[in-house]
């Protein structure tokens, strides 16, 4: 019997590969991390944006990435407000209805409803619940250094709940499968870039959310075996506009929005799951591994409303993705009720305006399911670039 | 001579326009577009290719439109039907300002800029009241075919009030002048009647400017085209001047068809806006 946890892509042709893709993405019975507990395997979750999945790896337990889902948040209503984004409630709700079941919790103080969950998600469980407190000044010398400290305690943690230690050579090892599936994430946006029409974007988008709930050796095998194929496909190029994607950086926007997009646009980049893609290049494996990774998150990473590096100016950043794509405009999003995103969106625009790039602003919530209106004024937006 | 290709995947009927660099008609195609999306687009477009013994590597630049837009698998770009049927009015009367647009399962009012861009637009809800299936289904209750529409209008005297514009509930208002002894004709009439009150709202929604153009399948009875006519105060514009029935139904295919010279012009580094010329 095959240890792994999805099989059914093995062998089938791309476009077989791609459904069962989809159908595992939009699964909120999330089976593959139901079929690792059956197994005895523990599960860590941990909420978005970024997390050193490599330790909780090292430890032999599935890192989890929870993203909410297109659920009825019925128990999560009790405990938050309803000002609060949708993903937060989500969240908590896979957990209180049993659709994920973890040993541990880890989210990031990113916003104060994210910060507030790890407490409000600890009232429920036994188990660990914690905080990881990312640098909120990578610019400060020290920030190093203080987050080494951060990933040690993390390890001290998850020491405990998988009842073990993790040495130094199962850290590096799992750097090492963490690098190959970052280098093949930058493959498929690489062919997103060079050649939109080959993949859809809700397709691109599922491929990359998987890592989030496949032991990273499967995602790299299915990711090995399909970027070929994508490369190899013949699909009409189209005199479509290419946009970059900004703003699902934590709530993810709904699949079908996404689809409704990419029906009309190329999707040449974009933020989605930008916490899977956050270290830009692979981690070096030195005398020091939480070291390392604590390096490549301040030196060698992306962008986000949520972090505040001011060699990062996030305007900037958007910009440099725009040209680094070959970009004709922006769709310039956030979730509803986010702060940080809603924010940002300021900024991004008024970078936008600076540089002549066309933009189109909306927001979005998970568990929206109409796209029609989005559609027809996306398509307005996009005839009046084509026949300016 | 480059041509292009407008395919217009309506809800009830699919349409191909080839139009050449001059803005002239190469030929036209329709099809009833059922269920098949995909396959009634290539067939049209193969259907309308035949006619002018052409074969598709003759085509430069092929756009897709209407709501099953994006299921042209061979198309170049998409574009709404919004876009294309504001671009077909302006190319065959540059003085539109309004369209009224009424088709088999949609009915729109379009304000345009003079250069024939959209200035706003409005179209109906989701349901099928004041569209072209309201009048198929008036006419199926009384036994009629879609094809007999036209005819049994030619002999109304007196229309019937038909007071509601439901499709679904067309049916009781049809049976109830019925059993009253209204001719169906009359009702039928009664029917167009009623759509033309909810067309006349619609183009008040947007603030309609004269320099009204009506396309769309239902422009075909003339009657509709008679019946706004009678209720806006100003000249309307009917693409084929009522001897050419069908060209109301090819006016969004059409624009797309001129949309696609224009990318065509782009792309080539022109960039220049063609200038409407008699299609």
């Amino acid at each position: 019997m095959s240890q792994n946890l999805f099989d059914s892509w093995r062998d089938q042709p791309l476009e077989e590969v791609l459904y069962q893709c989809r159908e595992l993405y939009e699964n909120t019975d999330f089976p593959t991390v139901r079929a690792w507990r059956d197994r005895g395997g523990k599960v860590l979750g941990h909420f978005q944006v970024y997390f050193p999945e490599e330790i909780v790896h090292a430890a032999g337990i599935l890192p989890v990435k929870l993203r909410g889902g297109n659920i009825q948040p019925d128990k999560a209503d009790s405990r938050f407000g309803s000002y609060l984004c949708s993903i937060i409630k989500t969240s908590l709700e896979l957990a209180l209805s049993d659709k994920i079941e973890l040993d541990a919790f880890v989210t990031h103080p990113i916003c104060d409803a994210a910060r507030n969950l790890g407490a409000i998600w600890g009232r429920n469980y036994d188990y660990p619940c914690e905080i990881l407190y990312l640098p909120q000044n990578p610019n400060s010398a020290a920030s190093a250094e203080y987050l080494r400290g951060e990933y040690d305690r993390l390890q001290r943690m998850v020491e405990r709940v998988a009842g073990a230690e993790i040495n130094d050579e199962a850290l590096r090892h799992s750097m090492a499968v963490f690098n190959r599936n970052r280098a093949l994430m930058r493959e498929l946006y690489e062919i997103k870039r060079q050649s939109p029409e080959k993949i859809a974007a809700e397709d691109a988008y599922a491929l990359v959310a998987l890592a989030g709930i496949l032991p990273r050796e499967e995602h790299n095998e299915l990711l090995a075996y399909v970027l070929p194929m994508i490369r190899e496909s013949a699909a009409k190029q189209e005199d479509r506009i290419r946009i970059v994607f900004e703003g699902a950086f934590c709530e993810q926007p709904p699949f079908d929005m996404v689809r409704s997009i990419g029906r009309s646009a190329y999707v040449v980049d974009d933020d989605f799951m930008i916490g899977l893609r956050w270290i830009l290049s692979d981690v070096p494996r030195g005398r020091d591994p939480l070291r390392d990774l604590a390096l490549s998150y301040i030196e060698d990473s992306s962008y986000s409303p949520v972090q505040h590096d001011l060699r990062k100016r996030k305007e900037e950043m958007l910009v440099r993705r725009v040209r680094a794509a070959n970009a004709d405009a922006v769709i310039v999003t956030a979730a509803k009720m986010c702060e940080p995103g809603l924010e940002e969106q300021v900024a991004y625009i008024h970078g936008l305006e600076r540089e002549g790039i066309p933009f189109f602003v909306s927001e979005f919530e998970e568990n929206q399911s109409s796209f029609s209106d989005l559609e027809l004024q996306l398509e307005t937006f996009m005839e009046n670039l084509l026949f300016a | 001579m480059s041509i292009t290709a407008g395919i217009d995947v309506g809800s009830t009927y699919t349409k191909t326009v080839l139009l050449d660099a001059d803005n002239k008609i190469v030929a036209r195609h329709q099809l009833n577009t059922g269920f098949k999306l995909a396959e009634v687009a290539e067939k049209c477009f193969q259907a309308c290719l035949a006619e002018a013994r052409l074969t598709s590597d003759d085509i430069a630049y092929i756009i897709a439109t209407g709501y099953g837009r994006h299921q042209v698998a061979f198309k170049d770009l998409i574009v709404t039907d919004i876009t294309a049927s504001a671009r077909g009015c302006h190319l065959l009367f540059p003085e539109t300002r309004t369209v009224l647009d009424v088709g088999g399962q949609t009915m729109k009012a379009i304000r345009l800029e003079p250069d024939g861009k959209v200035k706003s637009f409005r179209q109906n809800d989701k349901c099928a009241a004041g569209t072209g299936a309201f009048l198929e289904k008036t006419a199926r209750y009384m036994g009629y075919e879609t094809d007999d529409i036209g005819g049994l209008l030619d002999t109304s005297r007196d229309p019937a009030e038909i007071s509601g514009v439901c499709a679904v509930f067309a049916e009781s208002e049809v049976i109830n002048q019925l059993s009253l002894g209204t001719p169906p004709a009359d009702i039928m009439q009664g029917a167009i009647e009623s759509l033309t009150t909810r067309a006349v709202q619609l183009m008040k929604r947007v603030k309609a400017e004269p320099g009204h153009t009506l396309i769309g399948g239902i422009m075909r009875f003339g009657t509709m085209s008679r019946a706004v006519d009678s209720r806006i105060k100003d000249d309307i514009q009917l693409p084929g001047g009522g001897e050419d029935r069908a060209l109301p139904q090819f006016v969004t295919a059409l624009g797309a068809a001129w949309l696609a010279h224009h990318r065509l012009r782009k792309l080539a580094g022109e960039g220049s806006t063609p200038t409407p010329a008699a299609a």
